[in-house]
């Protein structure tokens, strides 16, 4: 079986110990990071689950970061930018969303759990979306349970 | 000797007599009687070696990248994969279509060597894997045809059958497939090396800083190569399926490259790669109102 | 000779997997390999297995050591290789001599290495004669014999019914011995090998060689490779490694890995200076080191003629005919 069945974690309970999601969250500069910024200005409560990592636009995300994400050891990957029209270089998320829509499909035909994988447009005055869309995800990702597959535990 | 072969020599003989072009890329005889080799003549003399037969599987665009080097002209012969792949190169701006004579020759589908290896000549030899999914068997491009173009072949497709069964199967059956397919990875990358789609100067497999892929030959590594390929190559996948003839351990790579092809022909509605060299790749454009189903 | 009765050798094997790790050839997903026996698996004897047995003394990654970071301290473990006693069954003339060219690069001229030492000093080899020649087989011509493998313990011939064993060594008797009851006395006569039909004559081949390197013809040779490391990695021989580590966080391990020297970037340095820095060197220097290098170290050639490169590449690169157009070449 290559799918793990012993990792490092702490499947079941509430104490602290307990196994929480590690969500990364691939954020375009202009749209998305402000946006996340602006959630925290305004003090909206989301799960401290995610790690941010600031891209210039979405179409930076190569989909081979995705894949790395999940081998390195996360659970979820989003990958959010701005609105289709609204990009900051005009395109980029153009060619995001083409490329995203594809790479689902192939981590669905690899047999990962195509909801661990989501690409939203958040733009920067969204700050209650960011705060949604975050918390919708771990929560999924909660019911979920770790990611067994893909996991890198050489 | 068959038609096409003593039109081959003619033309060929011809173009290098001529001074027309400085070197000829066609095949050859190998060994055993079930290969056939790529052919680099740049005489008159030698265009007796070349042939076209059953068994003529090189896709010989890829190595236009080699010979930007080349004074003069190239002319090579292609099938209707190959042609493809020649488009493919001239769309990512790696060769000049003037540069070339392509000689193009209909293919009526070739046969798979390792059949061929405990039969006799003569025998009945199965059809390759890779030709039972061709829609193109004629060339695409050309500067002079041999021969007369021939319909697409209806032929039943493992490729499709193995796409088939894995959709139907359950998320952790198909990881387990794929899991023990890539676990069987010599890393080789005869894959890559032989594919027209991969023409990047310096692939990032072979990039040691940033190291995105570890040395190690181990099963996330190799998922790890085998979908950003996937994926670097998809929508500008010829479907030429030299990719899985030439792998070693048979990882039915085309029954990923043709997954995502057809992923993209579903969602994007677009051609299949290498028809028109003018055209963008699938995932080097857009359109205004692509699906955005999950958004 | 004693023997067995061929349908009776899974019996055979069952017992000596009790004794020690025993590998075999298989077939898995239709690539032969040599494997860790198992019971319920079919036996692969009627070709030689696609992938050498090389990786049982030299695996394709294998880790050296670990190491830990805490504070300012550095732990570092050893990897602690069990001494298994191993026998490997079933391996042909030509891969028998592969194992002694490994042995002379890994053992020999003063250098010992320690994870190769570790796993071939405790393993028993079991030779199996080849009765058919494949298409690409020409291990004759490379001066070996099909029925007799080199440095092995035990040398099982192909009887017809049955498989006949003959002691090689010491350890070879002392196999015997131990599944005796297993074995019966015969003198049914072992079965020839087929003729082959891939020849070549390397007579004269290294020291001309060594004169040839800057011959023209390595230009024409090389135009078709397509760079990969297929025959190196299916070659019996080949044993060129990397090292490499992986961190994670404050520890990590070191490892070595198979490389290939038809990689571009195999002979890249710090500072980018790549002295074969394309195919035609690289070509050049594997048939090179095959024919001629080798030779000169140790006295012998490295190419078994198992005939693997031959069958597998893509583009069918063939040593037999670099050969012939050597010993055509006109050289001064």
């Amino acid at each position: 079986m290559s799918i793990e069945t012993n990792l490092n974690v702490e499947q079941q309970g509430t104490g602290p110990q307990a196994w929480e999601p590690k969500i990364l969250v691939f954020a375009c500069n202009w749209c998305t990071y402000a946006g996340a910024d602006l959630a925290g200005l305004s003090r909206l409560q989301y799960p401290p689950n995610i790690r941010i990592l600031r891209v210039p636009c979405s179409g930076r995300v190569n989909p081979q970061f995705v894949i790395r994400a999940f081998q390195k050891g996360l659970d979820g990957v989003l990958v959010a930018g701005c609105h289709p029209g609204d990009c900051h270089y005009s395109t980029g998320n153009y060619f995001t969303r083409r490329r995203y829509l594809l790479t689902k499909r192939l981590l669905e035909y690899m047999g990962i759990d195509p909801q661990r994988f989501q690409v939203r447009w958040i733009s920067g005055s969204e700050g209650p979306k960011f705060q949604q869309v975050v918390t919708q995800l771990v929560e999924e990702i909660k019911a979920m349970g770790p990611n067994r597959k893909m996991r890198d535990q050489e | 000797m068959n038609e096409i072969t003593q039109k081959m020599r003619e033309t060929a003989r011809g173009l290098l007599n001529s001074g027309q072009v400085a070197l000829v890329l066609g095949w050859e005889k190998g060994y055993p009687w079930y290969k056939s080799a790529p052919a680099f003549i740049d005489r008159g003399e030698d265009v007796d070696r070349l042939v076209f037969d059953e068994f003529c599987h090189n896709n010989l665009s890829k190595y236009l990248l080699d010979l930007v080097a080349v004074e003069g002209r190239i002319a090579l012969f292609v099938k209707g994969c190959d042609s493809r792949g020649i488009n493919r190169l001239i769309q990512d701006n790696q060769v000049k279509r003037e540069q070339l004579y392509i000689i193009g020759i209909p293919c009526p589908g070739l046969k798979d060597p390792d059949d061929a290896a405990g039969k006799k000549q003569g025998d009945e030899i199965k059809d390759a894997a890779k030709c039972q999914d061709c829609r193109y068997p004629n060339p695409v491009v050309y500067d002079l045809l041999l021969g007369e173009k021939v319909p697409v072949a209806k032929r039943s497709s493992e490729t499709q059958a193995l796409i088939e069964r894995l959709e139907k199967m359950k998320p952790d059956e198909r990881y387990e497939f794929w899991a023990e397919q890539f676990s069987r990875c010599l890393r080789c990358y005869a894959c890559r090396n032989i594919c027209p789609a991969c023409n990047c100067r310096e692939c990032v497999f072979d990039r040691a800083t940033p190291e995105w892929l570890g040395k190690a030959n181990n099963l996330i590594e190799n998922q790890f190569m085998h979908l950003t390929r996937a994926i670097h190559v998809a929508g500008r996948c010829i479907e030429c399926g030299e990719c899985e003839r030439a792998c070693p351990v048979n990882i039915p790579l085309m029954a990923l490259n043709r997954k995502l092809i057809n992923d993209i022909e579903e969602l994007f509605g677009e051609e299949p790669a290498g028809l028109d060299p003018e055209k963008k790749t699938p995932l080097g454009r857009f359109e205004l109102d692509d699906p955005e189903k999950f958004m | 000779m004693l023997a067995i009765d061929k349908k009776r050798l899974n019996e055979l094997l069952r017992n000596m997997s009790r004794d020690f790790r025993v590998y075999a050839p298989y077939l898995e997903n239709g690539t032969g390999k040599f494997a860790p026996y198992r019971e319920d698996r079919e036996l692969y004897l009627e070709m030689n297995t696609l992938l050498p047995p090389k990786d049982i003394f030299f695996p394709q990654t294998e880790k050296m050591y670990r190491f830990r970071t805490a504070g300012s301290a550095l732990e570092i473990e050893e990897i602690e290789d069990k001494k298994e006693k191993q026998v490997i069954f079933g391996i042909r003339s030509c891969d028998a001599f592969s194992i002694d060219c490994l042995d002379k690069v890994f053992l020999s001229r003063g250098y010992e290495d320690a994870f190769y030492k570790n796993k071939r000093e405790n393993t028993l080899l079991v030779g199996l004669a080849c009765t058919a020649a494949g298409d690409t087989c020409f291990c004759r011509s490379m001066g070996l014999n099909p029925q007799e493998a080199v440095g092995v313990d035990l040398q099982v011939l192909d009887l017809g019914e049955e498989w006949g064993f003959e002691a090689r060594t010491a350890a070879g008797e002392g196999l015997l011995a131990r599944y005796r009851d297993l074995l019966r006395e015969t003198d049914a006569a072992p079965i020839p090998t087929q003729e082959f039909k891939l020849k070549v004559d390397v007579e004269g081949v290294p020291e001309k060689l060594s004169r040839m390197f800057d011959h023209p013809m390595w230009e024409e040779i090389s135009r078709k490779c397509l760079g990969c490391a297929l025959c190196t990695y299916l070659c019996p021989t080949c044993h060129c490694f990397d090292v490499s580590g992986k961190v994670k966080g404050e520890e990590g391990y070191r490892f070595r890995c198979w490389d290939s020297c038809m990689f571009s970037e195999y002979t890249r340095m710090a500072g980018g200076h790549n002295p074969r820095p394309t195919k035609k060197e690289r070509v050049r220097n594997r048939f090179m080191h095959k024919l001629c290098y080798f030779v000169e170290r140790y006295g012998q050639l490295l190419c078994t003629g198992c005939g693997r490169c031959l069958a597998k590449c893509p583009v069918n690169m063939d040593i037999t005919a670099v050969i012939r157009k050597i010993k055509e070449a006109e050289v001064e």
